[in-house]
């Protein structure tokens, strides 16, 4: 079965296979269906409904990526997210409030912002371990909400302020995108800066996991004292890590203000941080992939959902109608049931379920 | 002076509300090791279920209460067997998401049921008051301290002579000794969601007592019993006491004073003083006031 | 070693697609403009109008906690439009369709709905929600679109693309002080009690502006985070500032747990109420006799059911008509009014032959008077956001017997305070 000495995804022969990244010519031929797709989706789903959508759950996906190297990757769990992407969306309108900034400085300096507040809370958060790192960081919502609203000369305090940075370089406008004679709407120039980002993103993230430091990390989560005792500093690893988790959040703040032109601070809740959470539950907790697939699917579950309410017996679409259950509740219900559901039945998330899909494609007509 | 007793007065009614609420958390988390996130629904739902009770067969206010509680201990423990008991032996995360999970769910069954608006529980106190020596106390303040009181005395007498509460601490102590003496640990935890959930139910109804609005959110105000709990230390049942009480005390007097002594703090700081004080507490007792020190051996 | 030509194919290949596709790119984004030049006569087709029909868009919070407003103003509006179809429509010819959309009151959401109908609409009937439309503002400025806030905040007054109606909320605040000192005198103690939030904000700068005008000082400013189930401190301080009166900007919920707590601490202020704190159900809770004492609630227009105004008695007999099972509502009113402004901008379009984007805003320019019949004061649309709105404002007691549980105690109250505030522009 095995060709000699080629690359195969279910066997390694080197440690160098198991950790490249497109080990296979089939997975280089998936990576260009998903650059094609990239291309392609913005052109076919001209909709700017369905556009926004991918765009938002783009956005979150980031976030997201960010929160899974901390919580997927090295085991601590943070509700603490949302703080982070406020602290980006207001450092990218903070910037950009007197000068045009281009997306090259605004995008990383809010992101490096971020990561910096992140490098200084981590060493106080992460001297607790476990629950209590989960309660303090719900206390970092609250409080970052308390700031965000008192601090008016940044934030705009309760009225909340317009984010004036543009995703420009030079005289490339990924809002008012003109290729080739061609205009482009803009949530279709921001499909494509958005999900380059991800892929972007991504990519680091993966990179970072198959390093030496990204295998201590996930030694520290399998068990914290066996890798204290095969030298890893588990206190500087937590600490990075929280620092690079924030700055991704961060990055994903700045893009959610600078798409959204607007932010308050109604916006960096709990219920976000919770958000992201189950974004990495329902996608798969420790997996790049899943991650994205999660962030597909949560950003866009309540939509399709109310879509397609009307067909769902007992769901009441409008004010005055008939049906026991509002789309919201069935939505917010059908949120919390997934992740009941994908954390009893399917704790690895759809990352899992589409390995299984792909094994059974890949091992067929053989079933194990 | 009298303005400062009516104040902390006001202030240990509130907390003997987030004291039964992280007592509840406390209960669970003695048993299976899980924060509970979904104390805050169990707490909606008790509160909801008194307003039914009242309403429907219209019984009288204390028969309400325990029949809501009974009912939510019962919706408590079915929750722990169908939703958590799966979850025995997998990573704690996973079965703390899966109370923030239950969380949406008991809110949104809530919604659906009664309804979005605004709710009167319909209780005997209303705005009653009573008057000692120039300071006006709340009938329903009062109850609730002597309700919490009643509570916390009837689950510490319980804890410490029943059998079950024996079993409780055995468990608590040692899961597999206690196993291995014949202790069941799935009744145990089943008993304990059952406890947390009548310990939420009255502090629901504390809670949406009086003039106060029912409404589906006021689960909300489970989370600052967050901090009540990790104050105290997450396995300490009387830390939870101490914790509730300091933060509804803290939170009143930060309200009352803010003013004169923090001025540059910015609006409303005593609602996120539960959380500061949290932490700086943290700082220094990374285990709480009163929790068990977390022993790592090589 | 064969890297570069793989990057490199993948490359080629994506340009080719993006060639190959270039067709697929917007064009539904340029519709907004022109009328093709028809003047007077019948409206050419523009989105949202297919000749015969316009549609118009809500975004309204119709499930989750905000529900409970949002679905009264969509009721509002669609009585409306349900009366005018039944009298043949817009001009007595154009029939209004409403396309309704959950915005949830989340600013995100109201962005992805706007954009799922946007293309579809004439116009965004109802925006519901301060930060959502903030949010929104920007987009709407420029796929220039017409919408309506449904939220009383000052900001809207100067903004060109929003169609904002009723005295906002610094006004109520003003008008509700200055019918204070006008019954009681400037003898008094003065005090606030707001909403740490947008709409607490607009409030006292109303209560400002009234209290320069009066030469009265405001003792203490309290001020209360949303959900908070301890206002005792602030309670207490106002009592000891002795205030006679104390402005409230606050929601039902909170405004629950605030009475409660001044009942019980035997602090009976006058309470001047901004409208949004009231709901019905108050006039059965315990807090009843309490605040029949105490309260007045500072909203718009006149009693529910009195028919001596004629809108009144209009609206009264179309709920009774298309939503029988409409209870007494301020915001189901507050529907209807905005039901009556979008009839005056889409017969202005009309008159003016071009009912495309272009020709609402145009049309919205030279819109001038509004008149609601005694529903709420009239409202001025002058060129480019240079507006006049309602200046005054009803103040009711409190009565249970009362249909909503409020009852006229003035009408057509007007400080002169109101003209003296500088309304800002959307931040």
């Amino acid at each position: 079965m095995l060709r000699r000495g080629g690359p195969s995804s279910t066997m390694h022969r080197r440690r160098a296979d198991a950790v490249r990244l497109w080990r296979t010519p089939w997975s280089r031929f998936g990576l260009g269906l998903l650059v094609l797709a990239w291309i392609l989706v913005p052109q076919v789903v001209t909709d700017d409904f369905w556009l926004t959508v991918l765009n938002y759950a783009g956005i979150s996906a980031i976030a997201a990526l960010g929160l899974n190297l901390l919580t997927g990757y090295t085991g601590q769990i943070s509700l603490g997210h949302a703080f982070f992407l406020g602290i980006g969306a207001y450092a990218a309108a903070e910037v950009t409030r007197s000068s045009d900034l281009p997306i090259l400085l605004w995008l990383p300096l809010a992101t490096l912002l971020a990561g910096l507040v992140g490098a200084a809370i981590g060493p106080f958060a992460l001297r607790l371990r476990g629950h209590y790192l989960v309660i303090v960081t719900l206390g970092l919502v609250f409080i970052g909400e308390h700031l965000f609203r008192n601090l008016k000369d940044v934030t705009g305090g309760n009225s909340g302020t317009s984010v004036a940075a543009t995703p420009s370089v030079g005289s490339l406008d990924f809002a008012d995108l003109d290729l080739l004679g061609q205009a482009y709407s803009r949530q279709q120039g921001w499909f494509w800066l958005i999900w380059a980002l991800v892929a972007l993103t991504a990519l680091l993230a993966k990179n970072i996991v198959r390093t030496r430091p990204g295998r201590a990390i996930q030694a520290i989560r399998d068990r914290d004292l066996a890798a204290e005792v095969v030298g890893i500093e588990v206190g500087r690893h937590k600490i990075w890590v929280f620092a690079i988790s924030s700055a991704f959040a961060g990055a994903a703040g700045a893009l959610y203000g600078s798409y959204q032109e607007f932010v308050s601070p109604d916006e960096w809740t709990l219920f976000l941080s919770i958000q992201y959470i189950a974004i990495i539950i329902v996608g798969g907790i420790g997996t790049i992939f899943g991650t994205i697939l999660g962030a597909l699917f949560i950003g866009a579950l309540p939509s399709i959902i109310e879509e397609y309410s009307h067909s769902i017996p007992g769901v009441q679409t409008g004010p005055g109608d008939d049906g026991f259950i509002s789309v919201f509740a069935l939505n917010q219900a059908i949120f919390g049931v997934l992740i009941v559901a994908f954390l009893l039945l399917e704790p690895r998330g759809l990352a899992a379920i589409w390995l299984r899909i792909k094994t059974y494609f890949r091992t067929w007509p053989f079933r194990y | 002076m009298s303005e400062f007793v009516e104040l902390a007065f006001a202030g240990l009614a509130l907390g003997a509300r987030y004291a039964l609420v992280a007592l509840g958390f406390v209960v669970i988390f003695r048993a299976t090791g899980v924060i509970n996130f979904a104390q805050g629904g169990l707490l909606v739902v008790g509160a909801y279920l008194t307003y039914a009770f009242l309403e429907g067969p219209g019984l009288p206010f204390a028969l309400a209460v325990v029949a809501a509680m009974a009912c939510a201990a019962a919706l408590g423990a079915g929750v722990e067997r169908v939703a958590l008991r799966p979850l025995v032996g997998r990573p704690v995360y996973a079965a703390i998401m899966v109370t923030v999970g239950l969380l949406f769910v008991l809110e949104q069954t809530v919604t659906t049921i009664w309804g979005p608006d605004n709710k009167t529980l319909g209780d005997p106190w209303g705005l009653d008051t009573v008057e000692a020596g120039g300071v006006v106390m709340a009938v329903k303040d009062l109850w609730t301290l002597g309700l919490a009181a009643a509570a916390l005395a009837a689950f510490f007498a319980f804890l410490r002579w029943s059998t079950l509460g024996v079993a409780m601490r055995a468990t608590a102590a040692d899961p597999e000794a206690a196993l291995a003496q014949g202790i069941s640990a799935g009744r145990i935890t089943a008993i304990s969601w059952a406890i947390a959930a009548a310990l939420a139910t009255v502090a629901g109804v504390t809670f949406a007592a009086g003039s106060d609005a029912l409404v589906p959110s006021l689960g909300t105000v489970a989370l600052v019993a967050f901090p009540a709990m990790i104050l105290g230390g997450m396995d300490s049942p009387g830390g939870a006491v101490v914790g509730g009480l300091v933060i509804g005390l803290v939170q009143s007097l930060t309200a009352g004073y803010q003013q004169d002594v923090l001025p540059w703090a910015g609006e409303n700081v005593s609602t996120v003083m539960p959380f500061v004080v949290m932490i700086l507490i943290l700082l220094v007792r990374p285990y709480g006031l009163f929790g068990t020190r977390e022993v790592r051996r090589i | 070693m064969g890297h570069r030509t793989r990057w490199g194919a993948i490359a080629a290949s994506a340009v080719l697609a993006l060639g190959l596709t270039a067709c697929g790119g917007a064009d539904n984004d340029d519709e907004g403009g022109g009328g093709d030049g028809a003047s007077a006569g019948a409206p050419a087709k523009a989105p949202g109008f297919d000749g015969t029909t316009i549609k118009l868009a809500t975004l309204s919070a119709q499930s989750g906690p905000v529900a409970v407003i949002g679905n009264p103003l969509v009721a509002g509006n669609k009585t409306w439009f349900d009366r005018l179809n039944a009298e043949g429509g817009v001009a007595g010819k154009y029939k209004v369709e409403l396309v309704n959309e959950d915005n949830r009151y989340e600013a995100d959401t109201t962005v992805q709905r706007y954009n799922r109908v946007k293309n579809d609409v004439t116009a965004v009937l109802q925006v519901l929600g301060t930060a959502p439309t903030l949010a929104l503002l920007p987009q709407l400025r420029r796929d220039k679109i017409v919408a309506g806030p449904a939220s009383l905040d000052g900001f809207w007054v100067k903004e060109p693309n929003l169609l904002p109606i009723g005295a906002p909320y610094e006004f109520e605040a003003a008008n509700g002080l200055a019918h204070y000192i006008e019954a009681e005198g400037k003898d008094k103690t003065f005090c606030t009690f707001t909403q740490d939030d947008v709409y607490g904000e607009a409030a006292l700068r109303g209560v400002d502006a009234e209290a320069k005008q009066a030469g009265i000082q405001v003792a203490t400013r309290q001020k209360f985070k949303l959900a908070d189930k301890d206002v005792t401190g602030q309670v207490q301080r106002l009592r000891r500032a002795g205030c006679d009166a104390v402005s409230l900007a606050a929601t039902p919920t909170d405004a629950a747990t605030i009475w409660g707590t001044a009942a019980r601490l035997k602090f009976a202020p006058r309470w001047i109420a901004q409208a949004p704190a009231w709901t019905g159900a108050f006039a059965k809770s315990p807090l009843a006799p309490y605040l029949q004492q105490t309260t007045w609630v500072v909203a718009e227009g006149t009693q529910w059911g009195d028919e001596s105004v004629p809108g009144m008695k209009q609206m009264i007999a179309d709920q009774k008509q298309y939503a029988p099972k409409q209870q007494p509502d301020i915001y189901f009113q507050y529907g209807y009014n905005q039901g009556r402004a979008f009839t005056a901008l889409l017969e202005k379009a009309v008159e003016k032959g071009d009912l495309s984007r272009d020709g609402l805003l145009a049309a919205l320019n030279e819109l001038g008077e509004v008149d609601y019949q005694g529903l709420i004061a009239p409202y001025t649309y002058g060129a480019d956001g240079d507006r006049t709105p309602s200046r005054s404002n009803a103040i009711f007691s409190i009565d249970p017997k009362a249909p909503g549980g409020l009852k006229l105690e003035a009408k057509d109250v007007t400080s002169p305070a109101a003209q003296e505030i500088e309304f800002q522009a959307a931040p």
